[in-house]
């Protein structure tokens, strides 16, 4: 851009670009700018504030015009974005609409997207666990992948760190397969959960432990939280609309705030990025090009260091757009290995089932969380047809009847005493899956964007162990549930359900020990262009079976402390 | 309206950081705004039908709360086009089974007139009748158990609880009146 001058150049310069402001982005904004470095944050879409921005949070069932469905006209505009649970009348405002930004399926794939100043931290699902050392060791041990180059050991003390400013709740249950955290109150779980949980634990010894979840709600804050300007989670259980009270971790309430407080991050919505700028002569990454959402402008911005946290697909995306003269197929990409082995959680099937027993309780309140199955397949040795194994929610409720036959004041009179029905139960599988080259997502040779980006093509699909342990899973809950007296057990297997629904996509830009294997070294550096880290679920070499976000976040604060160091050594 | 105190104790909770933002006092009952999808008598007379599967007693009616507004809203907005014909002729066919059966309008029958009436079109050899019914029926009694009357008053929603007990004794909830 030698037609700018200099001083454009020098405000348009920063020591840190992170892109991207979701889970992980927010978490590079607060440690970066935290240890001082004036870093620009870089988000696609709008900008939406902290309670401002959060139209539909007070808003009463009633006062929805159709009792939170979406519309026809929409969900015929919108097939892709319909299917996530969480887009409902009163967040539609969250979720991206397809036809702005469409992507190829070579596979049916159903790519959930929120564009936004905090993109999905606002609408995620909340689900906070560790993985342990029997999930790092996952691809060495059972030959898949490449090994992982950190541990559970690298990670914990950052697995501390985000659980103490986030704020997790949970219960400290001691499990090898899970490690406990630094926890706020847990949630409880119901008597008929609690009831499986003991069933569960004589019936095999303690190897299939039963939990509440752990989820990044504020049980309890603490002063780190009020200093954040959030309060105490109030179990509405709508944290899809966003959260006046902050009660769950997003970035908006959380990280953001906090990086603005510090006086050196500046926020930019609407800031496409279209690539990253690589130098050949200084051998490094200067900078991004960013393409105005609404006026298709194009312009750079430069950095030391830059940080990509676009959410998994989309920094696969940027990276492999970000093309020049050493890396002709995408930065850092020598060994053609970038968006291949995408992976994700197999979240096709759930189980329910009906209790007869505790017929004399109930449930009261409401819980924004549910009970959780820790993996308890292959978690020592290899022991099915399939590797790895699943995890899964467990959630129950007392349902409440209304006999509907009659009309006139006979139903009324029904309608105006529900009777208790039988307790009733459901767990939905969250199954590890294999990164394979065959899963892979690419540029699209033909296809733009409006803001004439190449189209992401996808190109992921189950396989034949993720149908195994379909099986399984249907054979060992059918199992644990008899085992524990529930009746009229019933599968749900959707085999039409797309990946990508689970949203827990991730890989493409896999960490490893070698460059000639992998994209990433241990701290999240691209291993051909040092000073661009790659730190959301783009990173993951496997997927384990914990909701990733936490992991995420850990990593994101463990890279950027190194990338600090490694900057003031002079080495980036 | 109770969201301006809401808010305010939201306020007071964090400290007074939050300065309330435009769509705090912006809602209104009325703000969701009359549908028209039907002519005034077929909007009149699918008020009546409403009413008559869920009447006005001591406690207030289908009618009253407007869940024959919420059934046009829904089949308009969320229902294919085969909804809104069913809903056009079920309209004609109660009028026109009313006019056979008790040789006046549907809305100038009792109440067991026309329940026999919704009745004999639920059970009438065209498939129309029974579709209307259907259709009418689970709407009016997802309308009425989903509105600010019901939920208040029938599951004592509270929006914000602020605890989940997972145990508790279902004697006990029926003495606080709680859920």
């Amino acid at each position: 851009m030698s037609f700018l001058n200099i001083d454009s150049v020098k405000e348009r310069t920063y020591d840190a670009i992170v892109v991207g402001s979701g889970i992980s982005g927010g978490w590079a904004a607060k440690e970066l700018t935290g240890k001082g470095l004036r870093t620009l944050v870089l988000e696609r879409g709008r900008d939406v504030k902290h309670i401002t921005d959060y139209p539909t949070t007070m808003m009463q069932p009633w006062e929805f015009a159709h009792l939170g469905q979406l519309s026809k006209e929409y969900r015929d505009a919108n097939p892709v974005a319909s299917r996530c649970y969480a887009n409902r009348e009163d967040a539609t405002h969250f979720f991206i609409k397809d036809a702005e930004h469409p992507y190829v399926q070579e596979k049916p794939f159903d790519w959930i997207r929120g564009y936004q100043v905090g993109g999905k931290s606002l609408m995620w699902a909340r689900g906070t666990q560790r993985w342990s050392e029997y999930d790092f060791d996952g691809p060495a041990r059972d030959g898949f992948a490449v090994d992982w180059p950190i541990r559970y050991a690298d990670l914990a003390p950052w697995y501390s760190y985000v659980e103490k400013f986030a704020g997790i709740s949970g219960n400290k249950d001691g499990i090898a397969t899970l490690p406990d955290g630094e926890f706020l109150p847990p949630h409880e779980q119901s008597c008929v959960e609690k009831h499986f949980t003991d069933t569960m634990a004589k019936q095999y010894n303690g190897t299939r432990p039963v939990i509440i979840g752990r989820c990044a709600h504020l049980t309890k804050p603490q002063p780190i939280h009020y200093q954040q300007g959030r309060a105490q989670c109030q179990n509405r259980s709508i944290c899809q609309r966003g959260c006046p009270y902050g009660g769950y971790f997003s970035s908006n309430a959380s990280t953001l705030p906090w990086a603005a407080k510090t006086g050196k991050m500046s926020l930019r919505p609407d800031s496409v990025v279209h690539s990253i700028i690589f130098d050949e002569k200084l051998g490094k990454a200067t900078g991004v090009r960013v393409v105005d959402a609404h006026t298709k402008e194009m312009t750079e911005y430069y950095a030391k260091i830059i940080f990509v946290n676009a959410a998994c697909l989309n920094t696969n995306l940027i990276l492999l757009n970000s093309k020049s003269n050493r890396f002709q197929n995408g930065l850092g990409n020598d060994n053609g290995l970038l968006g291949k082995y995408v992976a994700f959680h197999n979240f096709r099937t759930t189980i329910s089932a009906e209790h007869e027993g505790f017929q004399d309780t109930t449930t009261e309140g409401i819980r924004p969380n549910g009970s959780y199955i820790p993996r308890f397949r292959n978690v020592v040795k290899q022991e099915t047809d399939f590797l790895r194994g699943y995890a899964a929610g467990f959630g129950s409720s007392r349902a409440t009847s209304v006999d509907t036959s009659a009309m006139g004041e006979d139903l009324k009179s029904s309608l105006m005493q529900p009777k208790y029905g039988n307790w009733r139960v459901s767990s939905h599988m969250m199954g590890e899956t294999i990164p394979k080259e065959s899963n892979y997502v690419a540029l699209d040779s033909a296809l733009t964007d409006a803001w004439g980006i190449p189209q992401l093509k996808i190109s992921v699909a189950y396989d034949d162990n993720d149908e195994k342990m379909i099986v399984d899973f249907h054979e060992q809950m059918s199992e644990m549930l008899t085992v524990a007296g529930f009746k009229n057990i019933q599968t749900h297997d959707k085999p039409d359900k797309a990946p990508g629904l689970d949203i827990h996509e991730m890989g493409g830009v896999r960490m490893g020990k070698d460059p000639k294997t992998s994209l990433l070294n241990k701290w999240n550096q691209l291993h051909a262009c040092k000073n661009v880290f790659v730190t959301d679920g783009a990173c993951m070499t496997s997927t384990s079976t914990q909701n990733p976000s936490l992991t995420f976040m850990a990593i994101t604060a463990r890279a950027a402390d190194h990338a600090v160091k490694e900057l003031r050594k002079g080495l980036l | 309206m109770q969201r301006r105190s809401l808010l305010k104790n939201l306020a007071l909770t964090v400290g007074g950081l939050v300065s309330l933002p435009a769509w705090a006092t912006g809602w209104s009952p009325d703000s969701l705004g009359a549908v028209s999808t039907l002519a005034p008598d077929d909007e009149t007379l699918l008020g009546e039908i409403v009413e008559t599967f869920i009447p006005e007693t001591t406690t207030p009616g289908a009618k009253s709360l407007k869940i024959h507004q919420f059934a046009m809203r829904m089949i308009r907005d969320c229902y294919d086009q085969t909804a809104q014909a069913t809903l056009q002729q079920g309209l004609a066919l109660t009028e026109a089974t009313a006019g056979q059966t008790i040789n006046k309008s549907f809305g100038s029958g009792n109440a067991a007139e026309r329940m026999a009436i919704l009745t004999s079109l639920s059970a009438s050899a065209d498939s129309a009748g029974k579709a209307f019914v259907d259709l009418i029926k689970r709407l009016t009694i997802q309308g009425y158990m989903n509105s600010e009357f019901y939920l208040v008053n029938v599951e004592k929603f509270n929006m914000a609880p602020g605890f989940y007990h997972g145990c508790v004794p279902v004697a006990k909830l029926a003495v606080t009146g709680g859920k």
